[in-house]
């Protein structure tokens, strides 16, 4: 749903775009009240947000032709205003109609988006529920339609005689006095100025829509157009609004808040709303409304209060495309390279000029706080992606009929945009998996260890040594690593030799086509999907971490880095030439002792650290360097976690450890497994970031044929 | 939309695209129709099919468009809608 799309959008193109990225948020956060009004349906400051939300979807699926979306939030609006306006209990079978109808939105948004011909299964159903629910609601309480009003009132208004009115004002006029004659209790009259801009066509507004939103609450609705600057036809167009003004007055239950919600999408010089009070009771009604106006402002601070801190506070905000982030961050890309290279530059240093050591620091100084800005640009509470996982876990519960407890810890932590978007189908399936195969099957089998039958299913968030981890607890019965173990030998994983650490052990249920569920349920357990997340967070530059212990529940941790345009990483050299490891793979580096390094003949070197046999893997051998082959106690081993187990980098010098900006690499090395990108560094040297994932079966084969 | 002689028949809940395709057919041809009519137990969907009625009867002042001439219709939706041509 990005508004940008690389090239040039026509302003309908724009604004339809906008529209979509703004839906996309409205459903997303109708996903998540509505699940908060299922757990407290007595809470209508929540019920109106969620009004407020299918109220405005509502508005843009109509103005752009989205029709079906705009007829079945019409009426599930109908249902949701009941609801607030009466302040009715919602019965507690009705929730779920509630949950259901917010999914048809989703589902029905899809099919207008895809222009797909057929709607969601549910629709017809859902949306009969909805309007014999709103039925049942309307017998006997409601205000007489527009048409009845004009029935009962219309010999008044030919007495009035609007047919052939001398001027607009005096039509207007005429009818204010008409209206007023007719004001009771309940209901307010206003006089409306629409004077919309030329080009509102072609933003998908019109007069007549506007007239339609107002009818929809209004007791009774008269408008005039002023048709005196329409043109002939040869300087006409349809396409451009010729319409002076249009005055709409209105008898309606609405107040003057709910009246500029139907205008919210114009330019305010679009449209006036006027207040007309009436005659005998308008010295009351303006004492009425300064006593409401206080009452609101007394009850403002209270609501918020009791909010608390879930609301998040809403200042000052504009919408940015995320390429133009990425392209100013680019830019400071470059920027540090820049002063990196004026600051370690030798020629520069050497001047012994006080000003300009201070001038350099200064520099160094304000590029480090504008990369730190620019950076946390990028970054996003994981608030949203967490509360969509409480609808999965709500759902899952469902299916599964387990009762659990879902915990939700460190959702203010923050992580790139880009990446939030590829973690909920990585953490719907760990959720789920967990809800699944984490908790006992029943009650009883938790009765049985003493556990609660209430299962508890933990989400949290957090920094961890320059990373951000989210992980995925369970209760439930953790993993059997014995289970595992044998399914990884039927299964030609592993062969039963390897001393596996149990971390090692875990990680093989990651394995593509592994799954040791006995029985396969439509939730998890087909075999499919861990293999998926494993990838999916790799991709990322992430890893999976999975800590169990029988009987007391296991959890998933996402080991992600901060951002996906910088990395950390370790700077080593060999045969002259920088290498970056990235720091999240590195267990420790050191430099062995004669005795701990082996030569298996056919096999190639190792070293034994803890019990365990490492591969030794030359990066000159890798990349083909000219170098003197000395022996590894000579030189400095990194020992990095892949995939396929630990491995040791043989390495001449390590420099450090530094963050890097991330720089795609031209199309010849593109194609190099080995490496996933490139850095320029302080110097202005470029170093090659290592895939440490992809070293390891090339030398293997090197070592087979040694 | 029919056009049956000099008389042109319309439905008066013509979306944006119809109206556009109208005013293009009806540009070339205004001369030769008499009258313009509009379908029963249709309403107006768009104003600007009103502006553009204003603007063929401002072109052609012998052009009959007797729903034009009302100065107002009535539907469930929009209320009671009046136009001031000031002609």
């Amino acid at each position: 749903m990005e508004p940008y799309i690389g090239c040039v959008m026509t302003k309908q193109e724009q604004v339809k775009a906008i529209f979509i990225e703004e839906a996309g948020e409205i459903i997303e956060k109708l996903d998540v009240n509505i699940l908060r009004f299922e757990e407290d349906s007595s809470d209508f400051d929540l019920l109106n947000e969620i009004f407020r939300g299918v109220h405005t979807l509502k508005g843009n699926a109509n103005a752009f032709g989205f029709t079906r979306l705009g007829e079945f939030v019409h009426h599930f609006e109908d249902v949701l205003d009941h609801y607030r306006s009466t302040k009715e209990d919602v019965e507690e079978h009705l929730l779920e109609l509630f949950v259901e109808s917010v999914d048809i939105i989703k589902e029905v948004m899809i099919c207008e988006l895809d222009a797909l011909p057929d709607l969601p299964n549910g629709y017809p159903d859902c949306l009969k529920s909805i309007k014999n629910l709103i039925a049942s609601k309307k017998n006997g309480s409601l205000l007489p339609t527009i048409e009845e009003t004009q029935e009962v009132f219309g010999d008044l208004a030919s007495e009035f005689a609007f047919e052939s009115p001398r001027g607009t004002e005096e039509a207007v006029e005429k009818s204010i006095q008409f209206h007023r004659a007719m004001q009771e209790d309940g209901l307010n009259l206003y006089k409306i100025e629409l004077t919309l801009d030329a080009d509102c066509y072609k933003r998908g507004f019109d007069h007549l829509l506007f007239l339609n939103l107002l009818g929809e609450k209004a007791k009774s609705l008269e408008s005039f157009f002023d048709m005196e600057d329409v043109s002939t036809l040869d300087t006409f167009s349809s396409d451009v609004n010729s319409i002076k003004k249009v005055h709409v007055i209105v008898l309606t239950p609405q107040t003057e808040e709910e009246v500029a919600e139907n205008f919210e999408y114009l330019f305010d010089n679009e449209y006036h709303i006027t207040l007309i009070a009436p005659v005998v009771a308008q010295a009351a009604i303006e004492k009425k409304e300064v006593i409401e106006e206080t009452i609101e402002t007394l009850k403002k601070p209270k609501a918020e209060e009791r909010r608390g801190t879930e609301r998040v506070t809403t200042g000052s905000t504009i919408r940015i495309d995320t390429f133009k982030l990425d392209e100013l961050f680019d830019s400071v890309g470059e920027l540090v390279i820049a002063q990196n290279f004026i600051a370690q530059n030798e020629q520069i240093r050497a001047i012994e000029d006080e000003s300009i050591k201070r001038a350099i620091e200064t520099l160094s100084k304000i590029t480090k706080k504008i990369q730190d800005r620019v950076m946390s640009l990028r970054m996003v509470a994981i608030r949203d992606t967490f509360d969509k996982m409480k609808r999965v876990v709500r759902d899952t519960s469902k299916k599964t009929g387990k009762e659990l407890h879902l915990n939700v810890q460190g959702e203010e932590t923050e992580i790139d945009k880009t990446m939030i978007d590829s973690l909920s189908d990585p953490l719907i399936h760990i959720i789920r998996n967990a809800i699944d195969h984490g908790l006992e099957s029943d009650a009883a089998e938790r009765l049985s260890v003493g556990k609660k039958v209430e299962g508890t299913i933990t989400l949290r968030a957090y920094h961890k040594s320059g990373s951000i981890v989210i992980s995925v607890s369970d209760d439930g019965r953790g993993i059997n690593k014995e289970k595992v173990l044998q399914k990884a030998i039927e299964r030609g994983v592993i062969t039963g030799d390897e001393n596996l650490t149990d971390s090692q052990i875990f990680g093989l249920i990651m394995q593509p086509g592994f799954s040791t569920a006995d029985t396969i349920s439509d939730l998890s357990g087909r075999g499919v999907g861990l293999d998926v997340v494993k990838t999916s967070i790799e991709k990322l530059r992430g890893k999976v971490e999975i800590d169990s212990k029988e009987g007391v529940g296991t959890t998933f941790s996402m080991v992600l880095p901060l951002t996906l345009a910088i990395i950390d990483g370790m700077l080593v050299q060999t045969a002259g030439e920088i290498y970056i490891i990235p720091t999240l793979s590195v267990v420790e580096s050191f430099r062995p002792n004669r005795e701990i390094v082996n030569i298996i003949k056919g096999q190639g070197e190792f070293v034994s650290m803890r019990g365990q046999h490492i591969p030794v893997i030359r990066l000159s051998d890798v990349f083909d360097l000219t170098t003197d082959r000395i022996p590894p106690w000579e030189g400095i081993l990194v020992c990095v976690e892949t995939e396929a187990g630990r491995i040791a980098i043989m390495v001449d010098e390590l420099i450090g450890r530094q963050q890097v900006v991330i720089k795609p690499l031209g199309k010849s090395l593109a194609k190099l497994k080995e490496i996933t990108g490139g850095a320029i560094l302080g110097s202005g040297d470029i170093a090659l970031i290592l895939n440490v994932d992809e070293l390891r079966p090339l030398i293997e084969g090197a070592h087979g044929t040694a | 939309m029919l056009f049956d002689g000099d008389e042109l028949t319309i439905a008066l809940d013509m979306p944006m695209e119809e109206i556009r395709e109208f005013e293009l057919f009806v540009r070339p041809r205004l001369e030769y129709i008499e009258t313009i009519e509009v379908e029963e137990g249709t309403s107006l969907r768009s104003s600007s099919l009103l502006a553009l009625l204003v603007s063929l009867k401002r072109t052609r002042p012998e052009l009959k468009i007797p729903f034009l001439d009302k100065g107002l219709t009535a539907s469930s939706g929009n209320g009671t809608l009046h136009w001031m041509c000031h002609d």
